[in-house]
This record gives structure tokens, C-alpha cells and sequence, in this order.
């Protein structure tokens, strides 16, 4: 296979400026684990640093309140160096997960299943990026570099993700389902990316096979595939760690019902601390159905799409899941970029990155009034993070709007840009 | 005949009872340099194991007894703490620190229980009666606060061995211990404070010392010979600053010494008519208890035992003591030690003029704690910061072996894997070592949020002659805006660290408590958060869902679409109507 020039020049100036900032400014890496905005209760590395500490030293990890990551990453970690000594190892590690998400992107990008699969293939797929622009996107994001600085565990759950869609595309469904049940033990929520995902291997596997299978017997096999691998993942943790019921509940218990309200860049913990205790769990509960409502809906409306589903899904848990952070909105950003041919339908592309510039430059500035200078209080970080999740919900919006008029517009040649109406 | 049998049973049980039981008090007074004065007030009433358990009091507090004995506790010691022990000029504790407690309310007690829920439903029964009794919000130590400590408490009662005794470990160190507190514990006392030496302790007093601590322990006692004791053991240990205390009541604001009467230091190169540099007293300020205590001691307590010995003075045997006439200075045990044994009906005061000779030769050696410890938090910011404990030892020979205890509340989140440790030696020179070398052993046991605090016990070894810093980073939790107290920005009480020091009788030294101050929400703004948030959300998920359930159409199949509707059909007819009668109109002319 002839090594691509551009995804090898594009790979190795990610890796050298990730270690060159490394080496540059040595304090880097653990200021950075401490920002709420790369850091949440479930990905903090030093969160795990002291559930590994403690794991060394055979006390259980999840009897306390720090620790409510997954099992797995506990002995991965505890073959690595110590991280504050020798920061190198954990440093090349994180720069290598992103070199492995931006060679998954490269294969999705490659497959061109954005824009065209199946049951649809745009009218605009001749705009379209290739495969070491879409990872130069994904790998010089800064969002992306802090993520990879800060050491946040979310880029495992990326990784999950990334090669579960990769593997979907190239038609390995069952690699598919692995890859997305790692992801699901990871943090709970990709488990919702399960319809799209089903959806889209079935639409690979039906455009190679000359008899397409029957769907229920399809999914019902992929369903099973990836519940057990979920299982086959917590019986390793379980023999790892022993004690079921706590660890259950210190990391999906936690996950779900969000007792941690340190701040983050997301809507869930202000709302938490101001809710009346006795709505706590009914709002709980809504948030939780309102977060998945969206995947059903989109699957529904966009079947001939799954891929873009996918995407939009990855979206909003940036903004609506509990403990979000940038290292989301990088994986949202990273996949965006395949849908190039979209950008030109959409309506509010510099009102929502304007949002999100004046939020990602404000938020540290007014978190620093709040927490340090004491000058302001808690509602300037979080106007902030509504400031933020507007601007994410909209460009949301814009890009599901763009994909189906331009599904419109390919059912309707005749009226390709025309002014449109919605009734 | 029964009847007889029961009668004489009782008889038997109330001799054998007032054989043992009995009752002693003491006052033990010693200055303290600078111009501080220690008063120690111990009171002791025993009494059998048999008719404690039948009910039957004599001395032993009848309110106190019947808690203990329905939260089956076998041993109990609480604690009413205000102030800071200046361990600098003060030198060691009173008591070697085994009577006092942490800034605050501290309570531990050791409950008779098969299992650790039974003992702890015993433990809540014992401190909401304890909260009750003593009017102090022991009610408030929840499982949050409880802890059960491994090493750094020991039973110092006669226990049976096989017993299943439960050590369970609480503290409010944001507790304020005032005159509330003071008068249930002297209502616990034989003589109720009215006699005897307890006849001193009077509120305004007694907080507005420098250091205060109230102890009281109960513990069976079993003497070689004869039956177990149940005693009771209340103690009052008070630091007044003599010049502050001599202040008469009506009168307490303090006023300037008059110039005339400025004692000046003229070495000073400033020193003019105008300008003076007040000389400290060296000399040993005058004092009588009825000066400081704004009152005599009534008389002795008549339910206390005879033997003498009742209040102690320690100090320089050159010190000129006049105490009242009627009272019997008994036999001397050392050479500083001076005892009176109180007249039984006769107000007795005890009046220390000020000695003219500065001979310090002969004052009471004041004896250097084996170490000093200091607990800080350091760091800014309300995100996170760091704990730092110093130990040091002053001795130049031997090391000192010692466990230190602290309970963390849930909000505080340590990070344990940063703790690290430095050493500095008497040459001032600073070396980070592992801090393995120190810790012999650890019992960490992780907080949980809402359920438990943390727990950390170290056992720690100080090398003579250095000093040893141990420091480890945490969080601070934001907490849910109900669970802040009213003045959430004031910060919240972190409970002091217990050290003890291995030793024959162990000591006990208590650092001080700290505050730690947590990130708050606006409190004035839950409807506004709620709105806010749900509009944020209500805006994504409409315009989303808009986009998801409508179809597109052009600009002209839109108006085609409008014209079917009734609304479209109306305006229709009105344009119409319109044109009809325009046209009218235009055929008119």
C-alpha cells in the first residue's frame, strides 16, 4: 500500500506539535487536566490517577466518591509510568489514541458514505473534502490538542466510536458492534448510537450482498453481538474488581443520575443545584428522555442517512449529555467536516461559530471570575455555558436543515435553489 | 417472707453499693507565662457496676446513666472545646491532651453491639439523647460525621474481653460551646455547682477565656479487688488571661493606663516625654480567685469525700499564698505544689500578691510538648487547594512515634496519590523525600458524597531535631444550593486532626479546626436557572423537531398551499369582496 504523502505529513505535524507543546511548556499538560472545560468527574486524569493509586494498593477504587471511570482503563494505566514523573509515556499514548481517531476519519472519509450510500447519494458530492484534510480538521482542532493535553479519558469513548463508524462503513458490522459496545462500557451514552449504527451496517451489507438480509433478523443478531460484548467487557471488570453492585453504581449509577455537580461546559450541573429537591428526580428523568428522544426521531426522518444521523447524534451530546466537555464537541467537530458538501445550505454558519468563539474565549475568562477573582459569581460561567450550547444546538439545527434540503433538492431537481418554505 | 427476701436484697445491694460508691473534686490552679492562669476543675464520682445497672444512683448522674444504658454504651467521652492551646508559651497539655477535644463538640464513645448497624442506630440513639441533655446539636452527627477510628483511640476503661464493643468516632467543629452547655454538665455534679468548687464556674467567665475545654468520660473501672466501678470523670479545664479577667464586670472595657503610671523602657532611642514603650511585667501579676473568678468558693461540696488535698496551687515555692484563714493547707507532694482542704461551710479565696523578686529560678519548669503540629490549607481559589501538616520535633535525641487521625467531610475530596512529604533539619535546609520514609502505615478509607467523610490514619515517625511537612492537593465539591448553610460565604468547619503519641499513657495533641470555603451558586435564582436552561433546551429540541416533522416546499407551492386553507379561502372572499366593489365604483364614473 503506497504511504498517502499528505496523511503522513498531516500525521506527523500533529504528533510533532503535540509533543512540542509538551515540551515547550511542561506545566501544560496539568493545567490543563485541571480546567472544568477539558475535565469532567467521569474523564478527569487525575481523577484517575488516584483510582489507579488506590487500585495499586488494593482498595477498591469505587468505594469513594473520586473515581467512577471504567474498570478496564485500570490496569491499562497501571502499566504506564508514573505520570507525574515521567509524563512522556501517558503524553505519546494520547497523541497516538488521536493519530488512531484521525486514521479512522480518513477511512470513513475515504468510503465516501457521507455522500453517497444506499438509499441516497447527494447532488453535491463532488464537494466534498478528502480523507487528510477531514483528519488535519480533526488532528489541529484545538479543542482536540487541549483534549489530548489534558489527558481526559473521553477520548477512549471517541476511539469507540470513531471505529465502530469506520468499521461500519468498510462492512465489518460485527467489528462495528464491538468497537461501539467498548464505547457504551466506556460512558454509557454511545449505546444510543445504536439504531443509526445497525441502520448503516445493514445498508453496507445489503449494497454488497446480492440478497439483502431480513432487517429484523439483522439487527436482532447485531443487537445480540453488542450486548455481549458489553457483558463479556463488565465480566472482565468484574473479575478485575469483585464488588458488582458498587461498581456498578459509582460508574453507570453516577453517570446516570449526575450526583457530581462540579461545574462543566453542559446545562445539567447549574440546573442541579438550583432545582427544588423535591423535582430533583422528576428532572432527572426528563433529561435523561429528552437526550434520547433524539435518536429514534432522526433515525426516522433521515433512514436514507444513517452516517448523518450518526453525526447529529454526536452533536447533541455535546450539548445535552451530563458531564460534557470539549472533548466532545472535538468528536462532534471531527465528523462534521465529511458533510463539506452541506456547508453551503446552511443559513447561520458565522452567527453560531461567532457563539461559539465568544463562548470558548469568555467561559475560562468569567471562571476565573467567579472560582478565583471572586469579582463575579456562578451566573457568569453559566450565561457562558447557555451562550455555548446555543451555539452548538444551533449549528445542530443549521446542518440537519442543510441535509434535508438537500435531500429535497434531490428529489426535486427542477426546484434546486429556489427559496423554500417549510408547512 | 418474699417480701423480706426482696427488702434484704436491697439492703445487701445498698450497703455493697455506698461502699464504693463515692465522690471527689479538686481545683488545681498554675500560672502560665506570659500572664495566663490555668484552672483545672476534675470531678470524680464512682459508682458500683451492680446498682448502676439496677438504676440505683447515688452520685452518678441519673439522667446521663439511663442514656448510656439504653444506647448500650459501654464507654463514653465528650468534649466542649473553645480556643487555641499556645503550646508555645504554655508549654504541654493539662492532662497530657487525654481530656480535651477539637475545636468545637467532639464525641466518642465505645457501644456494646453484634453488628456495625445496630451499633450505629445505638449511636444515633445515644447522640440525639446527648443532644437533648446537653443542648448542643450532637443531633447533627449523621453518618457524614461518624467515623471509626482504627488506631488513634484506645478503651481506657476495664472491658470485658469478650464484649463486642464498637468504637464510633464524631465531631462538629463548627459548633459554638457556650453557657447552654455549661449548665446541664453542672447540673450532672452531686452539688450541682452550688457548693464545693464547682461553686467557681460561671459562664461569662468561663468563655471568655483564652482556652476552655469540658470533658466528661465514663468508664468501668475494676480495682484489683472488690467489684467494677462505673465511674464518671467531669473535667473543666480553663487558660484566663489574669489582666483581662481582673476587669470588674460592670466595668469591662478596658482604658489607658494613665502616663504617670506607664512603666517606660528609656533604652529606647525614641523614648521622649511623649513617646514610651510599655516594659512588660516580669514579675508574677497579682491574683485572687475571687478577682478572677468575680467570686469566692461557697464552702466544700458535704457529698464529696473528706480527704483533703481539694484546691492545688503549683507554682514558685518562694510565692507568697494567702489563703483564707479557715481553710488547712495540707500535706505538700512536691516541692511546688501547695493543697487546701476547703472549710466545710466558710466562703474560702485564695490571694497570690505580686512578687517583687524576679528570681526565675525557682518557678515551676514548664514542661516541652513532645510535639508540635499545625494544620493549614493552603492554595486559593474556591476550585481547589491543598492541606498542609507540619510536625516538629523539638527533641534533639529521640524520634516520635505517632498516629494521626483526621476526618475530611464528603465536599472536601482529597487526592490522596499527591501526597507527598519534605524534611528540614535544624540547618534549615529543605528535602523532598518519599513520603514512605515517614508513614509507617495508612488506613485510608475514601469519602462518599452525602453518605460518609473521609478517614485518614497515619502512622508517622518524626526523626529528632526536624521538622516534617506533609501535603496533598483537593477539591472542593460544589454542593446542591439547599445543602449550604445561610452563611454559605463564611465557609465551612473542617474538623481538627487528632495525633497520638505512642507512649506509656498515650498523649494527645489536637490541631486546630479549619475553614474551608466551597464555590456557591446564586441563591437568588432557582426560577431563573430553571427557565433559563429550559428555554435553551426547549429552543434545540423545537427547532430540531420543526425541521424533523415538516416538508419543504418553494415560495409559490407556499402560497398555492395557503390559498386551500380556511384561512387562505377567507382572505380570498375578502380580496374578492374587494375588487367587486371597486369595480363598482369605477363603473359610477
Amino acid at each position: 500500500m503506497p504511504i498517502d504523502r499528505r496523511k503522513a505529513a498531516v500525521f506527523g505535524g500533529a504528533l510533532a506539535l503535540r509533543l512540542l507543546l509538551l515540551l515547550l511548556f511542561p506545566s501544560l499538560p496539568d493545567l490543563l487536566t485541571g480546567r472544568v472545560e477539558v475535565s469532567t468527574p467521569v474523564t478527569s486524569f487525575k481523577r484517575l490517577q488516584e483510582g489507579l493509586f488506590l487500585y495499586n494498593r488494593n482498595v477498591s477504587p469505587y468505594d469513594g466518591g473520586v473515581f467512577h471511570q471504567a474498570p478496564l482503563l485500570l490496569p491499562i494505566f497501571s502499566l504506564l509510568p508514573n505520570a507525574h514523573q515521567y509524563p512522556l509515556p501517558t503524553a505519546l499514548l494520547y497523541s497516538l489514541i488521536d493519530l488512531l481517531n484521525a486514521n479512522a476519519l480518513v477511512t470513513i472519509s475515504d468510503s465516501a458514505q457521507a455522500v453517497s450510500g444506499r438509499l441516497y447519494t447527494s447532488i453535491r458530492k463532488q464537494i466534498k473534502w478528502d480523507g487528510a484534510v477531514v483528519a488535519a480538521w480533526f488532528l489541529f482542532n484545538p479543542f482536540t490538542i487541549a483534549t489530548c493535553l489534558g489527558r481526559s479519558t473521553a477520548v477512549f469513548t471517541s476511539t469507540g466510536i470513531l471505529y465502530a463508524l469506520s468499521a461500519a462503513v468498510q462492512g465489518q458490522s460485527l467489528n462495528a458492534m464491538f468497537a461501539l459496545g467498548l464505547a457504551s462500557y466506556l460512558s454509557i451514552y454511545p449505546a444510543l448510537l445504536f439504531i443509526p449504527l445497525v441502520l448503516l451496517c445493514y445498508d453496507r451489507h445489503a449494497q454488497r450482498s446480492p440478497s439483502p438480509p431480513s432487517p429484523v433478523l439483522f439487527v436482532a443478531k447485531h443487537f445480540l453481538v453488542f450486548l455481549s460484548s458489553i457483558l463479556a467487557l463488565l465480566g472482565i471488570s468484574l473479575l478485575i474488581i469483585g464488588d458488582f453492585p458498587t461498581l456498578i453504581s459509582a460508574t453507570y449509577g453516577f453517570q446516570l443520575l449526575v450526583p457530581d455537580l462540579t461545574p462543566n461546559i453542559g446545562l445539567w450541573w447549574y440546573f442541579f443545584i438550583e432545582i427544588f429537591d423535591s423535582f430533583r428526580d422528576f428532572f432527572l428523568g426528563v433529561f435523561w428522555l429528552h437526550l434520547t428522544a433524539y435518536a429514534g426521531s432522526l433515525s426516522v426522518r433521515l433512514r436514507r442517512q444513517p452516517l448523518f444521523v450518526v453525526t447529529s447524534l454526536l452533536g447533541i451530546f455535546a450539548v445535552f449529555k451530563p458531564y460534557p466537555s470539549i472533548a466532545d464537541a472535538s468528536l462532534y467537530f471531527a465528523v462534521l467536516p465529511l458533510y463539506r458538501h452541506l456547508f453551503p445550505l446552511m443559513r447561520y454558519t458565522f452567527f453560531s461559530v461567532s457563539a461559539l468563539l465568544y463562548a470558548s474565549l469568555l467561559g475560562p475568562a468569567f471562571y476565573h471570575l467567579w472560582i478565583y477573582a471572586g469579582s463575579g459569581n456562578a451566573n457568569f460561567f453559566y450565561a457562558i455555558t447557555l451562550v455555548w450550547s446555543l451555539g452548538l444546538s444551533l449549528i445542530l439545527a443549521d446542518t440537519i436543515f442543510a441535509a434535508l434540503r438537500d435531500e429535497w433538492e434531490q428529489e426535486n431537481p427542477d426546484k434546486r435553489g429556489k427559496t423554500v418554505k417549510q408547512v | 417472707m418474699i417480701i423480706f427476701f426482696i427488702v434484704a436484697l436491697i439492703l445487701a445491694a445498698l450497703s455493697a453499693g455506698s461502699a464504693a460508691s463515692n465522690y471527689h473534686e479538686n481545683l488545681l490552679l498554675q500560672p502560665l507565662p506570659p500572664s495566663s492562669l490555668l484552672a483545672s476543675f476534675n470531678f470524680k464520682s464512682n459508682t458500683t457496676q451492680t446498682s448502676f445497672e439496677q438504676q440505683h444512683f447515688r452520685y452518678f448522674p441519673r439522667a446521663l446513666g439511663q442514656i448510656l444504658q439504653h444506647a448500650n454504651t459501654r464507654e463514653l467521652h465528650l468534649r466542649f472545646t473553645t480556643g487555641r492551646w499556645d503550646s508555645e508559651s504554655w508549654g504541654s497539655r493539662p492532662w497530657d491532651g487525654a481530656k480535651e477535644g477539637g475545636t468545637g463538640v467532639e464525641l466518642w464513645a465505645w457501644i456494646e453491639a453484634t453488628d456495625d448497624e445496630t451499633a450505629f442506630s445505638k449511636w444515633i440513639t445515644l447522640t440525639q439523647s446527648l443532644s437533648g441533655l446537653f443542648c448542643a446539636s450532637l443531633n447533627f452527627i449523621d453518618s457524614t460525621r461518624t467515623t471509626r477510628p482504627v488506631a488513634s483511640f484506645e478503651p481506657t476503661g476495664d472491658h470485658i474481653a469478650s464484649g463486642n464493643l464498637h468504637l464510633l468516632h464524631g465531631t462538629l467543629p463548627g459548633e459554638v460551646v457556650c453557657t447552654e452547655n455549661l449548665t446541664p454538665f453542672l447540673k450532672l455534679l452531686p452539688c450541682k455547682g452550688k457548693a464545693g468548687v464547682a461553686s467557681l464556674l460561671d459562664g461569662h467567665k468561663l468563655f471568655d477565656a483564652a482556652w476552655q475545654s469540658m470533658a466528661i468520660d465514663v468508664r468501668p473501672v475494676c480495682p484489683s479487688e472488690g467489684e467494677c466501678l462505673v465511674q464518671v470523670d467531669q473535667t473543666v479545664d480553663i487558660v484566663m488571661d489574669i489582666e483581662r479577667s481582673k476587669r470588674p464586670r460592670g466595668n469591662p472595657i478596658p482604658r489607658p493606663v494613665p502616663n504617670d503610671k506607664l512603666d517606660c523602657d528609656t533604652s529606647k532611642p525614641y523614648h521622649a516625654r511623649d513617646t514610651c514603650y510599655p516594659l512588660e511585667k516580669t514579675a508574677g501579676k497579682s491574683w485572687s480567685i475571687s478577682e478572677l473568678f468575680g467570686r469566692t468558693i461557697s464552702g466544700s461540696c458535704p457529698l464529696a469525700d473528706g480527704q483533703g488535698e481539694t484546691v492545688c496551687l503549683r507554682t514558685s515555692p518562694l510565692q507568697e499564698v494567702r489563703p483564707s484563714p479557715d481553710s488547712v493547707e495540707a500535706s505538700v507532694s512536691d516541692q511546688f505544689t501547695r493543697c487546701y482542704t476547703l472549710p466545710s461551710s466558710e466562703s474560702f479565696d485564695l490571694d497570690v500578691p505580686e512578687q517583687v523578686s524576679a528570681a526565675t529560678d525557682n518557678d515551676v519548669p514548664l514542661e516541652e510538648p513532645v510535639l508540635h503540629a499545625e494544620r493549614t490549607i493552603v492554595g486559593h481559589g474556591q476550585e481547589r487547594g491543598g492541606m498542609r501538616i507540619i510536625f516538629n520535633n523539638p527533641s534533639t535525641e529521640k524520634t516520635v512515634d505517632f498516629i494521626y487521625f483526621e476526618t475530611l467531610p464528603w465536599f472536601l475530596r482529597p487526592y490522596i496519590h499527591t501526597l507527598q512529604a519534605t524534611i528540614t533539619g535544624r540547618d534549615g535546609v529543605r528535602q523532598q523525600v518519599p513520603a514512605s520514609e515517614f508513614i509507617k502505615e495508612t488506613y485510608y478509607r475514601p469519602g462518599i458524597d452525602r453518605e460518609r467523610g473521609t478517614q485518614l490514619e497515619l502512622a508517622l515517625s518524626v526523626p529528632p531535631a526536624s521538622t516534617v511537612t506533609l501535603t496533598y492537593d483537593f477539591e472542593k465539591a460544589i454542593l446542591r444550593y439547599t445543602e449550604y448553610p445561610p452563611d454559605a460565604n463564611r465557609g465551612f468547619n473542617v474538623a481538627p486532626a487528632v495525633i497520638k503519641i505512642a507512649a506509656a499513657k498515650p498523649i494527645y495533641i489536637r490541631t486546630t479546626s479549619l475553614l474551608l470555603q466551597l464555590p456557591t451558586p446564586d441563591f437568588s435564582m432557582p426560577y431563573n436557572v430553571i427557565i433559563l436552561t429550559s428555554t435553551v433546551i426547549a429552543l434545540a429540541f423545537g427547532s430540531i423537531f420543526n425541521l424533523l416533522v415538516r416538508r419543504f416546499v418553494t415560495t409559490e407551492e407556499a402560497a398555492a398551499l395557503q390559498a386551500q386553507t380556511l384561512k387562505g379561502r377567507l382572505g380570498g372572499k375578502i380580496v374578492a369582496l374587494r375588487d367587486r366593489i371597486r369595480g363598482k365604483s369605477a363603473k359610477v364614473e
